[in-house]
Protein backbone atom coordinates (compact mmCIF):
# COMPACT_ATOMS: atom_id res chain seq x y z
CA UNK A 1 0.00 0.00 0.00
CA UNK A 2 1.48 3.26 -1.53
CA UNK A 3 1.73 6.17 1.54
CA UNK A 4 -0.60 8.33 -1.04
CA UNK A 5 -1.98 11.66 1.20
CA UNK A 6 -5.54 11.10 1.57
CA UNK A 7 -8.73 13.23 -0.28
CA UNK A 8 -11.57 13.30 1.46
CA UNK A 9 -14.60 13.95 -0.20
CA UNK A 10 -18.31 13.53 -0.18
CA UNK A 11 -20.39 11.97 -2.56
CA UNK A 12 -24.49 12.87 -2.27
CA UNK A 13 -27.04 10.44 -3.62
CA UNK A 14 -29.23 12.86 -3.52
CA UNK A 15 -32.57 11.33 -4.72
CA UNK A 16 -32.60 9.34 -1.39
CA UNK A 17 -32.67 11.80 0.78
CA UNK A 18 -36.42 12.21 2.51
CA UNK A 19 -35.85 15.60 4.17
CA UNK A 20 -35.94 14.25 7.76
CA UNK A 21 -32.98 16.68 8.80
CA UNK A 22 -31.31 14.20 11.04
CA UNK A 23 -28.03 15.05 9.37
CA UNK A 24 -28.53 18.63 11.02
CA UNK A 25 -29.40 17.68 13.83
CA UNK A 26 -26.46 15.29 14.54
CA UNK A 27 -24.07 17.82 13.10
CA UNK A 28 -25.57 20.24 15.59
CA UNK A 29 -24.98 18.04 18.66
CA UNK A 30 -21.69 17.12 17.43
CA UNK A 31 -20.42 20.63 16.54
CA UNK A 32 -22.21 22.66 19.28
CA UNK A 33 -23.36 24.82 16.77
CA UNK A 34 -26.14 27.41 18.17
CA UNK A 35 -30.03 27.65 17.06
CA UNK A 36 -30.13 29.65 14.01
CA UNK A 37 -26.65 28.94 12.38
CA UNK A 38 -26.07 25.68 10.51
CA UNK A 39 -23.01 23.60 9.05
CA UNK A 40 -25.19 21.58 7.08
CA UNK A 41 -28.85 22.16 5.32
CA UNK A 42 -31.07 21.01 2.77
CA UNK A 43 -31.74 22.85 -0.33
CA UNK A 44 -35.39 22.04 -1.40
CA UNK A 45 -36.83 22.51 -4.86
CA UNK A 46 -40.32 22.19 -6.38
CA UNK A 47 -40.01 21.33 -10.24
CA UNK A 48 -42.80 20.49 -12.51
CA UNK A 49 -45.91 21.91 -13.29
CA UNK A 50 -49.21 21.24 -11.57
CA UNK A 51 -50.26 18.16 -11.27
CA UNK A 52 -46.89 16.74 -11.93
CA UNK A 53 -45.11 18.09 -9.07
CA UNK A 54 -41.83 16.60 -7.54
CA UNK A 55 -40.19 18.13 -4.52
CA UNK A 56 -36.29 17.72 -4.97
CA UNK A 57 -34.13 17.65 -1.98
CA UNK A 58 -30.60 18.22 -2.05
CA UNK A 59 -28.04 18.26 1.09
CA UNK A 60 -25.29 20.89 0.87
CA UNK A 61 -22.25 21.62 3.34
CA UNK A 62 -18.55 23.19 2.67
CA UNK A 63 -17.55 21.82 -0.47
CA UNK A 64 -13.82 21.08 0.74
CA UNK A 65 -12.57 22.86 -2.27
CA UNK A 66 -9.20 21.53 -3.82
CA UNK A 67 -8.15 25.80 -3.95
CA UNK A 68 -10.11 27.36 -1.92
CA UNK A 69 -11.54 31.13 -2.20
CA UNK A 70 -11.79 31.60 1.37
CA UNK A 71 -8.31 29.96 2.37
CA UNK A 72 -6.93 31.94 -0.39
CA UNK A 73 -8.43 35.17 1.05
CA UNK A 74 -7.95 34.83 4.67
CA UNK A 75 -5.85 37.38 5.91
CA UNK A 76 -4.29 35.52 8.53
CA UNK A 77 -4.32 32.01 7.58
CA UNK A 78 -6.76 31.04 10.01
CA UNK A 79 -8.87 29.18 7.05
CA UNK A 80 -6.41 26.54 6.06
CA UNK A 81 -6.55 23.10 3.82
CA UNK A 82 -5.62 20.36 5.59
CA UNK A 83 -3.07 17.65 4.11
CA UNK A 84 -6.26 14.94 3.96
CA UNK A 85 -7.97 17.58 2.04
CA UNK A 86 -10.34 18.95 4.80
CA UNK A 87 -11.01 22.54 4.66
CA UNK A 88 -10.63 23.70 8.25
CA UNK A 89 -10.58 27.19 10.64
CA UNK A 90 -8.18 27.63 13.42
CA UNK A 91 -10.43 29.74 15.55
CA UNK A 92 -7.59 31.24 17.64
CA UNK A 93 -6.47 32.98 14.04
CA UNK A 94 -9.63 34.35 13.25
CA UNK A 95 -10.36 37.51 13.42
CA UNK A 96 -13.47 37.33 12.53
CA UNK A 97 -13.65 40.10 9.51
CA UNK A 98 -15.36 37.78 7.76
CA UNK A 99 -14.36 38.06 4.19
CA UNK A 100 -13.76 34.03 3.71
CA UNK A 101 -17.92 34.30 4.03
CA UNK A 102 -17.99 36.77 1.19
CA UNK A 103 -15.52 34.55 -0.91
CA UNK A 104 -17.64 31.11 -0.38
CA UNK A 105 -19.29 30.55 -3.78
CA UNK A 106 -21.77 28.45 -1.54
CA UNK A 107 -22.33 30.53 1.39
CA UNK A 108 -20.78 27.55 3.48
CA UNK A 109 -20.19 29.90 6.22
CA UNK A 110 -21.53 31.07 9.30
CA UNK A 111 -20.67 33.98 12.22
CA UNK A 112 -20.42 33.11 15.44
CA UNK A 113 -21.56 36.62 17.27
CA UNK A 114 -21.12 34.88 20.33
CA UNK A 115 -16.74 33.85 19.88
CA UNK A 116 -16.07 36.61 17.52
CA UNK A 117 -15.03 33.78 14.91
CA UNK A 118 -16.37 32.09 11.59
CA UNK A 119 -17.55 28.85 11.28
CA UNK A 120 -18.45 26.00 9.00
CA UNK A 121 -18.33 22.37 8.55
CA UNK A 122 -15.24 20.67 8.90
CA UNK A 123 -16.41 17.08 8.46
CA UNK A 124 -15.82 16.34 11.61
CA UNK A 125 -11.99 16.60 11.91
CA UNK A 126 -11.87 15.50 15.75
CA UNK A 127 -14.15 12.09 14.54
CA UNK A 128 -12.21 11.82 11.28
CA UNK A 129 -8.83 11.55 13.52
CA UNK A 130 -10.10 8.97 15.83
CA UNK A 131 -10.70 7.13 12.64
CA UNK A 132 -14.93 8.06 13.27
CA UNK A 133 -17.32 9.12 10.31
CA UNK A 134 -18.44 12.75 9.86
CA UNK A 135 -21.81 12.62 12.36
CA UNK A 136 -23.47 13.32 9.34
CA UNK A 137 -22.63 10.53 7.41
CA UNK A 138 -22.78 8.19 10.62
CA UNK A 139 -26.69 9.59 11.45
CA UNK A 140 -28.37 9.73 7.78
CA UNK A 141 -31.38 6.95 7.73
CA UNK A 142 -31.53 6.70 4.13
CA UNK A 143 -27.63 6.34 3.33
CA UNK A 144 -27.82 9.51 1.12
CA UNK A 145 -24.14 10.66 2.04
CA UNK A 146 -20.94 8.09 1.12
CA UNK A 147 -18.06 9.71 2.30
CA UNK A 148 -14.08 8.62 2.07
CA UNK A 149 -10.89 9.10 0.35
CA UNK A 150 -10.94 9.28 -3.17
CA UNK A 151 -6.96 8.82 -3.13
CA UNK A 152 -7.97 4.96 -2.32
CA UNK A 153 -9.10 3.35 -4.88
CA UNK A 154 -10.71 0.09 -2.71
CA UNK A 155 -12.73 2.76 -0.82
CA UNK A 156 -17.26 3.01 -1.24
CA UNK A 157 -16.30 6.73 -2.86
CA UNK A 158 -13.68 5.98 -4.98
CA UNK A 159 -15.89 2.69 -7.04
CA UNK A 160 -19.28 4.93 -6.73
CA UNK A 161 -17.67 7.58 -8.70
CA UNK A 162 -16.02 5.25 -10.98
CA UNK A 163 -19.23 3.70 -11.92
CA UNK A 164 -22.00 6.39 -11.78
CA UNK A 165 -22.66 9.63 -13.08
CA UNK A 166 -22.07 13.14 -11.16
CA UNK A 167 -22.29 16.64 -11.05
CA UNK A 168 -20.69 19.56 -9.09
CA UNK A 169 -21.85 22.65 -7.89
CA UNK A 170 -21.33 25.90 -9.54
CA UNK A 171 -18.04 24.47 -11.29
CA UNK A 172 -17.57 27.65 -13.19
CA UNK A 173 -16.08 29.55 -9.31
CA UNK A 174 -13.11 27.41 -10.59
CA UNK A 175 -12.74 26.15 -6.67
CA UNK A 176 -12.59 22.54 -7.04
CA UNK A 177 -15.39 21.27 -5.15
CA UNK A 178 -15.19 17.98 -3.56
CA UNK A 179 -18.98 17.22 -2.92
CA UNK A 180 -20.40 15.46 -6.00
CA UNK A 181 -23.85 14.43 -6.40
CA UNK A 182 -25.08 11.86 -7.90
CA UNK A 183 -27.53 11.54 -10.48
CA UNK B 1 -26.57 31.08 4.32
CA UNK B 2 -26.76 34.33 2.39
CA UNK B 3 -26.05 37.05 4.55
CA UNK B 4 -25.19 40.75 4.22
CA UNK B 5 -22.02 40.98 6.16
CA UNK B 6 -20.35 44.19 5.48
CA UNK B 7 -22.17 46.83 6.44
CA UNK B 8 -22.02 50.20 7.17
CA UNK B 9 -19.11 50.45 9.26
CA UNK B 10 -17.47 49.08 5.78
CA UNK B 11 -19.14 51.45 3.49
CA UNK B 12 -17.99 54.48 5.75
CA UNK B 13 -14.30 52.93 5.91
CA UNK B 14 -13.64 52.51 2.29
CA UNK B 15 -14.98 56.08 1.68
CA UNK B 16 -13.35 57.58 4.61
CA UNK B 17 -10.09 55.67 3.56
CA UNK B 18 -10.37 56.48 -0.06
CA UNK B 19 -10.96 60.29 0.95
CA UNK B 20 -7.22 59.82 2.50
CA UNK B 21 -5.59 58.78 -0.27
CA UNK B 22 -7.04 61.34 -2.08
CA UNK B 23 -6.02 63.93 -0.05
CA UNK B 24 -2.60 62.91 0.45
CA UNK B 25 -2.61 61.95 -3.56
CA UNK B 26 -3.61 65.85 -4.44
CA UNK B 27 -1.18 67.22 -1.52
CA UNK B 28 1.66 65.22 -2.26
CA UNK B 29 1.04 65.77 -6.26
CA UNK B 30 0.89 69.38 -5.85
CA UNK B 31 4.47 69.88 -3.86
CA UNK B 32 6.13 67.66 -6.08
CA UNK B 33 5.19 69.93 -8.63
CA UNK B 34 4.53 72.92 -7.66
CA UNK B 35 8.20 74.49 -7.74
CA UNK B 36 8.06 76.90 -4.94
CA UNK B 37 4.54 78.54 -6.36
CA UNK B 38 2.81 79.68 -3.06
CA UNK B 39 -0.93 79.54 -3.67
CA UNK B 40 -0.14 75.84 -4.21
CA UNK B 41 1.60 75.60 -1.22
CA UNK B 42 -1.76 76.05 0.29
CA UNK B 43 -3.33 73.66 -1.31
CA UNK B 44 -0.31 70.95 -0.50
CA UNK B 45 -0.59 72.10 3.33
CA UNK B 46 -4.04 71.98 4.11
CA UNK B 47 -3.88 68.42 2.23
CA UNK B 48 -1.56 67.01 4.06
CA UNK B 49 -2.83 68.29 7.50
CA UNK B 50 -6.30 67.00 6.46
CA UNK B 51 -5.29 63.46 5.02
CA UNK B 52 -4.46 60.85 8.07
CA UNK B 53 -7.69 61.99 9.97
CA UNK B 54 -10.50 60.10 7.79
CA UNK B 55 -8.13 57.26 7.17
CA UNK B 56 -7.63 56.67 11.27
CA UNK B 57 -11.31 57.24 12.02
CA UNK B 58 -11.82 54.83 9.23
CA UNK B 59 -8.96 51.86 10.05
CA UNK B 60 -10.97 52.35 13.60
CA UNK B 61 -14.24 51.57 12.33
CA UNK B 62 -12.60 48.43 10.66
CA UNK B 63 -11.09 47.13 14.03
CA UNK B 64 -14.79 47.37 15.42
CA UNK B 65 -16.36 45.62 12.66
CA UNK B 66 -14.05 42.59 13.45
CA UNK B 67 -15.87 39.72 15.78
CA UNK B 68 -13.31 41.10 18.73
CA UNK B 69 -11.81 44.12 18.46
CA UNK B 70 -8.76 43.35 20.00
CA UNK B 71 -7.90 40.75 17.77
CA UNK B 72 -7.20 42.88 15.08
CA UNK B 73 -3.59 42.70 15.63
CA UNK B 74 -3.62 39.25 14.28
CA UNK B 75 -3.27 40.63 11.17
CA UNK B 76 0.31 42.12 11.34
CA UNK B 77 1.47 38.85 12.58
CA UNK B 78 1.13 37.62 9.12
CA UNK B 79 1.60 38.76 5.73
CA UNK B 80 -0.25 36.38 2.90
CA UNK B 81 0.15 37.79 -0.59
CA UNK B 82 -3.09 35.70 -2.28
CA UNK B 83 -4.79 37.96 0.07
CA UNK B 84 -5.88 41.24 -0.97
CA UNK B 85 -7.27 42.15 2.82
CA UNK B 86 -3.61 40.75 4.28
CA UNK B 87 -1.65 43.18 2.14
CA UNK B 88 -4.36 46.14 2.75
CA UNK B 89 -3.64 45.77 6.30
CA UNK B 90 -0.06 46.75 5.90
CA UNK B 91 -0.47 48.86 3.22
CA UNK B 92 -2.66 50.92 5.54
CA UNK B 93 -0.40 50.75 9.16
CA UNK B 94 2.49 52.22 6.48
CA UNK B 95 0.60 54.27 4.62
CA UNK B 96 -0.88 55.68 8.29
CA UNK B 97 2.78 56.43 9.26
CA UNK B 98 4.09 58.33 5.99
CA UNK B 99 0.74 60.79 5.99
CA UNK B 100 0.94 61.16 10.06
CA UNK B 101 4.76 62.24 9.29
CA UNK B 102 4.14 64.10 6.41
CA UNK B 103 1.83 66.40 8.19
CA UNK B 104 3.70 66.78 10.81
CA UNK B 105 6.19 68.08 8.52
CA UNK B 106 3.59 71.20 7.34
CA UNK B 107 2.71 72.07 10.96
CA UNK B 108 4.20 75.14 11.37
CA UNK B 109 6.81 75.58 13.67
CA UNK B 110 5.44 77.84 15.88
CA UNK B 111 2.78 75.80 16.07
CA UNK B 112 4.53 72.73 16.82
CA UNK B 113 6.82 74.51 19.64
CA UNK B 114 4.37 76.18 20.93
CA UNK B 115 2.26 72.60 21.50
CA UNK B 116 5.74 70.85 23.02
CA UNK B 117 6.08 74.24 25.30
CA UNK B 118 2.87 73.09 27.07
CA UNK B 119 3.67 69.46 27.71
CA UNK B 120 3.38 68.23 31.41
CA UNK B 121 6.88 67.68 32.96
CA UNK B 122 6.13 63.79 33.16
CA UNK B 123 5.69 64.08 29.10
CA UNK B 124 9.14 66.00 28.35
CA UNK B 125 11.08 63.13 27.04
CA UNK B 126 8.74 63.16 24.47
CA UNK B 127 10.90 66.37 23.54
CA UNK B 128 12.65 63.95 21.20
CA UNK B 129 9.84 64.26 18.71
CA UNK B 130 10.42 68.13 18.93
CA UNK B 131 12.21 68.77 15.70
CA UNK B 132 11.50 70.31 12.17
CA UNK B 133 10.56 67.61 9.42
CA UNK B 134 9.85 70.49 7.03
CA UNK B 135 12.67 69.33 4.81
CA UNK B 136 11.85 65.83 4.39
CA UNK B 137 8.16 67.04 2.77
CA UNK B 138 9.25 65.95 -0.77
CA UNK B 139 10.62 62.77 0.15
CA UNK B 140 7.98 61.95 2.13
CA UNK B 141 5.67 63.11 -0.48
CA UNK B 142 7.35 60.82 -3.19
CA UNK B 143 7.53 57.69 -0.65
CA UNK B 144 3.54 58.07 0.08
CA UNK B 145 2.57 58.49 -3.85
CA UNK B 146 2.52 55.05 -4.51
CA UNK B 147 1.11 53.73 -1.15
CA UNK B 148 -2.06 56.67 -1.55
CA UNK B 149 -2.54 55.16 -5.18
CA UNK B 150 -2.34 51.83 -3.13
CA UNK B 151 -4.93 52.58 -0.25
CA UNK B 152 -7.10 54.01 -2.80
CA UNK B 153 -7.00 51.08 -5.61
CA UNK B 154 -6.77 48.49 -3.01
CA UNK B 155 -10.09 48.85 -1.45
CA UNK B 156 -11.56 48.03 -4.76
CA UNK B 157 -9.41 45.44 -5.20
CA UNK B 158 -10.61 44.03 -1.95
CA UNK B 159 -14.14 43.35 -3.18
CA UNK B 160 -13.01 42.62 -6.57
CA UNK B 161 -10.75 40.06 -5.92
CA UNK B 162 -13.70 37.31 -5.32
CA UNK B 163 -15.17 35.09 -8.02
CA UNK B 164 -18.18 34.36 -6.21
CA UNK B 165 -19.31 38.16 -6.19
CA UNK B 166 -19.95 38.82 -9.74
CA UNK B 167 -21.02 42.11 -9.47
CA UNK B 168 -17.36 43.06 -8.17
CA UNK B 169 -15.64 40.28 -9.66
CA UNK B 170 -13.97 42.81 -12.24
CA UNK B 171 -11.04 45.11 -12.08
CA UNK B 172 -12.98 48.04 -13.35
CA UNK B 173 -13.91 47.95 -9.46
CA UNK B 174 -10.48 48.95 -8.53
CA UNK B 175 -10.59 51.74 -10.90
CA UNK B 176 -13.70 52.89 -10.28
CA UNK B 177 -12.92 53.08 -6.35
CA UNK B 178 -9.58 54.59 -7.54
CA UNK B 179 -10.81 57.54 -9.08
CA UNK B 180 -13.60 57.79 -6.91
CA UNK B 181 -11.08 58.41 -3.86
CA UNK B 182 -8.85 60.92 -5.65
CA UNK B 183 -11.74 63.18 -6.58
CA UNK B 184 -12.82 63.18 -3.45
CA UNK B 185 -9.71 64.14 -2.38
CA UNK B 186 -9.85 67.31 -4.67
CA UNK B 187 -13.40 68.00 -3.35
CA UNK B 188 -12.51 67.94 0.26
CA UNK B 189 -9.59 70.23 -0.42
CA UNK B 190 -11.87 72.08 -2.59
CA UNK B 191 -14.83 72.79 0.15
CA UNK B 192 -12.22 73.42 2.92
CA UNK B 193 -9.91 75.96 0.72
CA UNK B 194 -13.42 77.71 -0.44
CA UNK B 195 -14.67 78.00 3.03
CA UNK B 196 -11.41 78.80 4.99
CA UNK B 197 -11.58 82.99 6.27
CA UNK B 198 -7.75 83.19 4.53
CA UNK B 199 -8.17 85.44 1.54
CA UNK B 200 -8.08 83.36 -1.13
CA UNK B 201 -7.32 83.89 -5.18
CA UNK B 202 -10.11 81.82 -6.91
CA UNK B 203 -7.66 81.27 -9.68
CA UNK B 204 -5.25 79.33 -7.11
CA UNK B 205 -8.42 76.42 -7.54
CA UNK B 206 -7.27 76.20 -11.02
CA UNK B 207 -5.17 72.79 -10.41
CA UNK B 208 -7.55 71.89 -7.87
CA UNK B 209 -10.58 71.90 -10.26
CA UNK B 210 -8.21 70.27 -13.66
CA UNK B 211 -7.89 67.57 -10.91
CA UNK B 212 -11.11 66.99 -10.45
CA UNK B 213 -12.86 67.70 -13.33
CA UNK B 214 -10.54 64.84 -14.82
CA UNK B 215 -10.88 61.77 -12.35
CA UNK B 216 -14.77 62.73 -12.53
CA UNK B 217 -14.19 62.17 -16.40
CA UNK B 218 -12.20 59.09 -15.86
CA UNK B 219 -14.66 57.95 -13.75
CA UNK B 220 -17.80 58.06 -15.85
CA UNK B 221 -15.47 56.02 -18.37
CA UNK B 222 -14.48 53.39 -15.95
CA UNK B 223 -19.01 53.05 -15.05
CA UNK B 224 -19.53 52.90 -19.00
CA UNK B 225 -17.24 50.07 -20.04
CA UNK B 226 -18.37 48.17 -16.44
CA UNK B 227 -21.61 47.80 -18.37
CA UNK B 228 -20.67 47.55 -21.38
CA UNK B 229 -18.54 44.70 -20.62
CA UNK B 230 -21.16 43.07 -17.58
CA UNK B 231 -23.91 42.95 -20.57
CA UNK B 232 -21.63 40.93 -22.65
CA UNK B 233 -19.72 38.59 -19.69
CA UNK B 234 -21.33 35.24 -18.52
CA UNK B 235 -25.05 34.83 -17.23
CA UNK B 236 -23.63 35.29 -13.46
CA UNK B 237 -22.36 38.71 -14.53
CA UNK B 238 -25.46 39.90 -16.13
CA UNK B 239 -27.83 38.31 -13.36
CA UNK B 240 -26.04 40.76 -11.19
CA UNK B 241 -26.01 43.80 -13.25
CA UNK B 242 -29.63 43.85 -13.07
CA UNK B 243 -29.61 45.05 -8.81
CA UNK B 244 -28.51 48.35 -10.12
CA UNK B 245 -30.38 47.72 -14.02
CA UNK B 246 -34.16 47.39 -12.92
CA UNK B 247 -32.94 46.22 -9.25
CA UNK B 248 -33.22 47.54 -5.81
CA UNK B 249 -30.38 50.07 -6.51
CA UNK B 250 -31.89 51.23 -9.76
CA UNK B 251 -32.69 54.71 -8.58
CA UNK B 252 -30.11 55.39 -5.72
CA UNK B 253 -27.43 54.13 -8.78
CA UNK B 254 -28.81 56.26 -11.59
CA UNK B 255 -30.37 58.96 -10.57
CA UNK B 256 -28.39 59.70 -7.25
CA UNK B 257 -25.13 58.50 -7.94
CA UNK B 258 -24.34 58.46 -11.49
CA UNK B 259 -26.83 62.13 -11.69
CA UNK B 260 -26.03 63.94 -8.70
CA UNK B 261 -23.04 62.40 -7.36
CA UNK B 262 -20.89 62.55 -10.96
CA UNK B 263 -22.17 63.89 -13.71
CA UNK B 264 -23.81 67.03 -11.81
CA UNK B 265 -20.61 68.11 -9.70
CA UNK B 266 -18.97 67.39 -13.26
CA UNK B 267 -20.58 69.40 -15.26
CA UNK B 268 -20.84 72.08 -12.48
CA UNK B 269 -17.03 72.19 -12.37
CA UNK B 270 -16.92 71.54 -16.32
CA UNK B 271 -18.87 75.30 -16.48
CA UNK B 272 -16.69 76.66 -14.07
CA UNK B 273 -13.73 75.62 -15.42
CA UNK B 274 -14.56 76.71 -18.87
CA UNK B 275 -12.59 79.64 -19.77
CA UNK B 276 -9.55 77.87 -18.42
CA UNK B 277 -10.20 74.99 -20.56
CA UNK B 278 -11.39 76.09 -23.95
CA UNK B 279 -9.41 79.71 -23.50
CA UNK B 280 -6.04 79.09 -21.98
CA UNK B 281 -6.99 81.50 -19.41
CA UNK B 282 -6.97 82.04 -15.47
CA UNK B 283 -9.70 82.53 -13.46
CA UNK B 284 -9.98 86.15 -12.76
CA UNK B 285 -11.26 87.26 -9.62
CA UNK B 286 -12.74 90.83 -9.39
CA UNK B 287 -9.94 92.81 -11.12
CA UNK B 288 -9.51 96.38 -12.96
CA UNK B 289 -8.85 95.99 -16.90
CA UNK B 290 -5.99 97.00 -16.18
CA UNK B 291 -4.33 94.39 -14.07
CA UNK B 292 -5.54 91.51 -16.73
CA UNK B 293 -2.25 90.83 -18.46
CA UNK B 294 -1.79 89.69 -21.94
CA UNK B 295 -4.63 86.85 -22.19
CA UNK B 296 -6.29 87.88 -25.18
CA UNK B 297 -9.86 85.92 -24.35
CA UNK B 298 -10.48 87.49 -20.88
CA UNK B 299 -9.53 90.77 -22.71
CA UNK B 300 -12.07 90.04 -25.35
CA UNK B 301 -14.14 89.30 -22.29
CA UNK B 302 -14.02 92.53 -21.10
CA UNK B 303 -14.59 94.13 -24.21
CA UNK B 304 -17.78 92.30 -25.07
CA UNK B 305 -19.36 93.11 -21.65
CA UNK B 306 -17.95 96.47 -20.42
CA UNK B 307 -15.95 96.59 -17.15
CA UNK B 308 -17.34 95.99 -14.56
CA UNK B 309 -18.27 92.11 -14.62
CA UNK B 310 -15.43 90.14 -15.65
CA UNK B 311 -15.77 87.68 -13.16
CA UNK B 312 -19.07 86.69 -13.55
CA UNK B 313 -18.09 86.48 -17.40
CA UNK B 314 -15.20 83.67 -16.41
CA UNK B 315 -17.83 81.74 -14.27
CA UNK B 316 -16.53 81.82 -10.77
CA UNK B 317 -18.69 81.00 -7.48
CA UNK B 318 -17.85 79.78 -4.06
CA UNK B 319 -21.26 78.60 -3.75
CA UNK B 320 -21.21 76.49 -6.74
CA UNK B 321 -17.75 74.97 -6.14
CA UNK B 322 -18.77 73.54 -2.54
CA UNK B 323 -22.25 72.48 -3.97
CA UNK B 324 -20.05 69.80 -6.65
CA UNK B 325 -17.65 69.11 -3.92
CA UNK B 326 -20.40 68.21 -1.31
CA UNK B 327 -22.17 66.08 -4.18
CA UNK B 328 -18.65 64.60 -5.41
CA UNK B 329 -18.10 63.29 -1.71
CA UNK B 330 -22.11 62.17 -1.52
CA UNK B 331 -21.36 60.29 -5.05
CA UNK B 332 -18.29 58.58 -3.31
CA UNK B 333 -20.42 57.44 -0.42
CA UNK B 334 -23.17 56.06 -2.42
CA UNK B 335 -20.89 54.50 -4.79
CA UNK B 336 -19.50 52.63 -1.98
CA UNK B 337 -22.75 51.55 -0.25
CA UNK B 338 -23.85 50.33 -3.27
CA UNK B 339 -20.98 48.36 -4.37
CA UNK B 340 -20.42 47.16 -0.92
CA UNK B 341 -24.40 45.66 -0.70
CA UNK B 342 -25.14 45.15 -4.12
CA UNK B 343 -21.72 43.21 -4.10
CA UNK B 344 -22.72 40.60 -1.20
CA UNK B 345 -26.30 40.38 -2.62
CA UNK B 346 -25.38 39.29 -5.95
CA UNK B 347 -24.17 35.28 -6.67
CA UNK B 348 -23.34 32.59 -9.13
CA UNK B 349 -26.37 30.68 -9.87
Amino acid sequence: MTNRPKRYALAIDAKKCIDCKACVVACRAENGVPLGKSRNWINEELRGDWPRLMEVFEPEQCHHCEEPACVRVCPTGASYKRSDGVVAINPSECVGCRYCMIACPYDARFFREDLGVVEKCDLCARRLDRGELPACVETCPSKVRIFGDLNDPTSEIHQILEKRQYRVKKREAGTGPNIYYLL
Amino acid sequence: MKTIEWQYLIVSYLFLGGLSAGLFFVSALTEVFRNGDSPKEEIARVGALLAPWPVMIGCTLLVFDLGHWYRFYKLFLHFRWESPMSIGSWLLLFFIGVSVLYAYGWIPSSVRKAIFAKLPTRLRFLQILNRDVSSWRRALAIAGLPMSVGVAIYTGVLLGAVQSRPFWNTNLVAQLFLFSALSGGCALLILVLGASSRKFEMHEFQSLYLLDVSFLTLEFFIVVPYFIHGELSVEAVRQSLRLVLGGPFTILFWVFFMGLGLLLPWAIEVYEALPLLLRHAQFVPRVDTATVAAPGAAVSILADTGEQAPSRKLHFSRGWAAAAAVLVLMGGVLVRYIFVFAGQMSTIQ
